[in-house]
């Protein structure tokens, strides 16, 4: 399954990101960063389904939560860093 | 026993904070430190700690609310971020020696305390402004006298900090729960609370709440499930300030007291409280040799009632009323600055605070008990 990794600088902006997203109907789950796209060591990152990206950036920008980074799951399953 | 001493702790606490920290002992690891339940069931219980408290308390997002151990701690960490050594600080005149003592700790530093007559708003109001006519680093200004009870006018102190541009640090041990604890709208730098007294939270625990623009520093360095790479500590709230595994059922313990507080409402409490206080001066006013230290008007003070008994020494008397299973707090309660701008520094006071389980036949037990030792 092809989804989308919004990645968090912390635990709690996940939490905030997921929260908000949610809200808007959009189901997200958090989980700890694969270490091959946490370029600082550690991080947490909110999954979402690759057909909510665009609203989930609208919904994001309106409660001020902008990510970090995004990241795409490529079909051999490594992830590929989407240029916003 | 009669537990008299709830401004120090709230000893009665919902049945439901107990549960919450047996469940977060049995089920709860740390948050964000993995992927399996124990640690995800960790983190949503801080994330909703966290939300509840900034509900409450007047911030705008989680990430505002620091875990830390006490109020004290977070206290330190405000003063040790604002305060550097020969910097000059402006405080109320009943400051606890959370503030005091760690403004002292900080070489050179001109601790301005700002009082007027006692247990006035409006002259306290205008001897801060006075103070700050003067280059300010701080003003740290406690919202509630722990020893009196005494409510600060904080709304218009931060007002007059606005104006000034100075940044306000606020200690709401004895507020938060009872009393508007406002972040945000007063645009205080930070706010200290404890989770054991209004909270109705357990010993060990409390926050900090961090304004939009402050840059605390760390007291403490660690790990934080985040940015693991760097050996500096992260830039952003609240992990920069909480190294180490957190004390997850002292956080659950605080969010079902925080819960239980917002469903009581904060303002009912602190009129329920009230209404016991006046109910106990109006007992101890008829006994001779007991003076009452206390605001003349009820709604300037809380739950919490100073006196001392005439020729006899406080520690002594509240021993006597403990042998009778009467539990107050006396001498200077950690707060001789508040002691001295009352005059009540040589002989220290006896202490009585109540709580939401606290109740009209205990304080006339109290006052039975001062009538007999009075009598004597």
């Amino acid at each position: 399954m092809i989804y989308y990794l919004i990645v968090c600088r912390s635990l709690t902006y996940a939490q905030q990101t997921a929260a908000a997203l949610e809200r808007a109907g959009i189901a997200a789950h958090i989980l700890r960063s694969p270490k091959s796209i946490s370029a600082t060591g550690c991080s947490h990152s909110v999954k979402i389904s690759q057909r909510r990206l665009a609203q989930a950036l609208t919904v994001l920008k309106r409660v001020d939560l902008t990510p970090t980074q995004i990241y795409i799951t490529e079909a051999d399953g490594s992830y590929r860093e989407v240029q916003l | 026993m009669i537990y008299l001493d709830s401004a120090a702790t709230s000893l009665q606490k919902p049945p439901q904070v107990s549960r919450a920290m047996i469940w977060a002992m049995q089920h709860c690891t740390s948050p964000g430190r993995g992927n399996y339940s124990a640690a995800t069931q960790a983190a949503e219980t801080a994330f909703q700690c966290r939300t509840a408290l900034a509900e409450l308390l007047g911030a705008t997002g989680p990430e505002q609310v620091v875990f830390t151990s006490s109020a004290t701690h977070g206290l330190n960490i405000a003063i040790r971020s604002l305060v550097h050594p020969g910097d000059r600080v402006v405080l109320s005149g009943y400051e606890h020696n959370a503030v005091t003592r760690t403004l002292a700790s900080i070489p050179d530093v001109v601790q301005q305390v700002a009082v007027g007559a006692l247990f006035d708003p409006a002259s306290d109001l205008a001897a801060f402004a006075q103070a700050l006519e003067k280059p300010t680093c701080a003003v740290i200004c406690t919202h509630v006298s722990n020893v009196f009870g005494y409510i600060l006018p904080v709304p218009e102190i931060a007002k007059l900090c606005r104006e000034k541009k100075v940044p306000l640090i606020v200690d709401a041990s004895q507020s938060a729960g009872i009393l508007p604890v406002d972040l945000e709208g007063w645009e205080a730098e930070y706010v200290a609370v404890p989770g054991h007294k209004g909270l109705c939270g357990p010993q060990g625990i409390g926050a900090l709440l961090c304004g939009k623009n402050s840059n605390p520093v760390p007291l403490l360095t660690g790990g934080t499930g985040s940015e693991s790479l760097l050996q500096a500590m992260p830039d952003f709230l609240p992990d920069r300030l909480e190294a180490g595994t957190h004390n997850l059922p002292g956080i659950a313990g605080m969010l079902a007291g925080v819960r239980f507080v917002r469903q009581q409402r904060p303002e009912r409490l602190l009129r329920r409280e009230q209404a016991l206080i006046r109910q106990l001066k109006g007992h101890l006013v008829h006994i001779p040799r007991l003076e009452l230290i206390c605001p003349n008007d009820p709604e300037l003070s809380t739950g919490v009632l100073s006196f001392r008994l005439a020729g006899q020494d406080c520690e002594e008397a509240a021993a006597q009323l403990g042998q009778r299973g009467i539990a107050l707090r006396a001498g200077l309660h950690c707060a001789p600055l508040a002691h001295r701008t009352a005059g009540t520094l040589e002989t220290g006071t006896i202490r009585a605070s109540v709580s939401p389980f606290s109740r009209p036949e205990e304080l006339r037990t109290l006052t039975g008990a001062l009538k007999q030792m009075t009598e004597k």
